[in-house]
């Protein structure tokens, strides 16, 4: 057999065709009594139900946690989980702390230090010392 | 081209009565009990919460506990989730946001998308039927973008192509990366966005080809050459041996399980969107997933190769002749060597060795004639659109080298 195939999976790339959202669940935990639950209570109430229509993909799950500080977990395709305490949070942080977790990927935060990273080859080729004119010394 | 009115074909899929019709029908296959009884299978069915109605203590929260234990015996009898129960998953709503899927597709059809075979065995509820009809359409789509887009490939790279792509280890990458869990053990009570199949015993030899599913002459003999030719005619899209399907009391592995489900789906949105809906599904989730057919090949002997083909294209025979070297007697010596047809270079390679870069160079020109694209190539399945420009025959190559 002149040439044979080696088999490999085609990776994904998110976002060139499809966008999968990477945070698939939210939970929202309150406390019905302390006061660091005031906040959650009146996102829960108010701004949640937007949310939750402008992001049909999350799944949401509110549940109270009885004499415990507020606290939102995001739960994430890779696995992974973030969860953020929120207590004596007014209603718009709690929002912004909410678009985080919507927003994040799961990974651990990492530092970038090019501006692209791409698995494509350059364009332009790799210099060899090999071809082109010799250089006198 | 006039679409077929597609719905009206998964309507069994959508409506609760066909779905007990069919429970009792089952019923009355395997036990026959209902021989016996006069009452029409439906009534008896629908008489459950009747029943309830009857135990009326005036208690509203003993009436809701007595519903709620009958609701929940009627889903233990049942091997998958109830249809019902698809409305109220918020996993399975959150699924069908998440992938984009048409509005058209109702969320019932995608729970059923979610029941592997071993879970139910009914096929008025299971994937199966969805999941053959999605596999034609990827390998359809796949292949066609593969031949128009490579008219070269030699066809064991062609195999192997057709794997990275749409073969059972990318199905299953898929799933894990659209979010589905699994559930551990199938049932009626599970929550239907969970992925449920019955899980193959450990230990269970599971690529073993039986001689009576294989279409394939002597299939048992294990030693014996099997050619690529041979692979086209008896085995399936990507040069794999054709297994039947498991027998009805053993489970499936997660990864033949998460294949079928994202082929399931794949044959959902034809059915429920048509045909264009399932191709933009396609080309979004399937092909744009990054895949460098350079790298699949695999040859052995490429001087040889290139010699052969050159031979049968009336080129001139290649000659390897050093472009560039450094460092001879050194310990790293580098050499650069070209292959030429007459004045044409054909390829170029570098090398610690002569013979080494020889090899490279012929590789490099081998790769260049395989890996040709004509410009602007069209698949035949692009004529279906609307006001599609005339078809222009695509590029149809005499084949591979034979050494």
């Amino acid at each position: 057999m002149p040439v044979k195939g080696i088999r490999t999976v085609a990776s994904a790339r998110n976002g060139v065709g499809a966008f999968i959202l990477q945070c698939k669940r939210l939970d929202f935990h309150y406390c019905n009594f302390w006061a660091s639950s005031r906040g959650m209570l009146n996102f829960l109430t108010k701004d949640l139900p937007a949310f939750a229509r402008e992001h049909p993909q999350i799944e949401i799950r509110v549940s109270p946690r009885p004499a415990k500080h507020p606290v939102i977990k995001g739960h994430y395709i890779n696995g992974h989980e973030k969860a953020i305490c929120v207590r004596n949070l007014e209603p718009e942080d709690i929002m912004k702390k909410t678009m985080i977790l919507k927003e994040a990927s799961g990974d651990k935060l990492k530092r970038t230090k090019k501006p692209v990273t791409s698995v494509n080859e350059s364009v332009r080729g790799i210099w060899s010392p090999y071809h082109g004119d010799l250089r006198g010394v | 081209m006039k679409r077929l009115q597609l719905q009206r074909w998964s309507s069994s899929v959508l409506s609760p009565r066909a779905r007990a019709g069919s429970r009792l029908h089952q019923q009355l296959y395997s036990t026959g009990l209902r021989l016996q009884s006069t009452a029409s299978p439906l009534q008896s069915e629908t008489s459950i919460p009747d029943d309830v109605e009857h135990v009326d203590i005036g208690d509203p929260g003993m009436m809701r506990h007595v519903r709620r234990v009958h609701k929940r015996k009627t889903q233990l009898q049942y091997p998958s989730p109830p249809v019902d129960a698809a409305i109220k998953s918020p996993k399975l709503a959150a699924l069908h946001a998440r992938l984009y899927l048409p509005s058209r597709l109702p969320v019932q059809t995608l729970a059923r998308t979610l029941v592997d075979a071993s879970a139910d065995r009914n096929a008025d509820f299971n994937n199966e039927a969805l999941a053959t009809l999605g596999h034609d359409l990827l390998t359809h789509y796949t292949s066609e973008h593969l031949l128009c887009n490579y008219p070269r490939l030699p066809l064991s790279v062609i195999f192997a192509a057709m794997y990275a792509y749409v073969g059972p280890k990318t199905l299953a990458a898929m799933t894990k990366e659209w979010g589905v869990d699994w559930a551990t053990v199938p049932g009626g009570e599970v929550d239907p966005g969970l992925l449920q199949f019955k899980r193959i015993d450990p230990g269970t030899k599971v690529d073993e080809v039986s001689q009576l599913q294989s279409p394939r002459p002597y299939a048992a003999q294990k030693g014996w050459r099997m050619t690529v030719s041979s692979k086209i005619f008896y085995d399936d899209e990507f040069g794999d041996a054709i297994k039947g399907s498991a027998a009805s009391n053993e489970g499936v592995t997660t990864e033949m399980a998460s294949a079928t489900f994202v082929r399931a789906v794949m044959g959902a949105i034809y059915l429920h969107a048509g045909r264009p809906a399932a191709k933009r599904f396609f080309e979004q989730h399937i092909l744009s997933r990054h895949l460098n057919i350079s790298e699949l090949f695999n040859f052995s002997q490429p001087a040889r190769d290139l010699a052969r083909l050159c031979a049968r294209e009336n080129f001139e025979p290649p000659v390897a002749k050093i472009v560039s070297e450094t460092g001879r007697k050194s310990r790293h010596p580098v050499f650069v060597v070209g292959v030429f047809s007459g004045q044409d270079k054909l390829g170029e390679g570098a090398g610690a060795s002569l013979a080494e870069a020889r090899e490279r160079a012929a590789l490099a020109a081998l790769k260049g004639w395989y890996l040709y694209s004509p410009l602007n190539p069209r698949v035949p399945s692009s004529m279906e659109e609307e006001g599609a420009a005339p078809w222009k025959p695509a590029h149809v190559d005499v084949g591979e080298v034979i050494v």
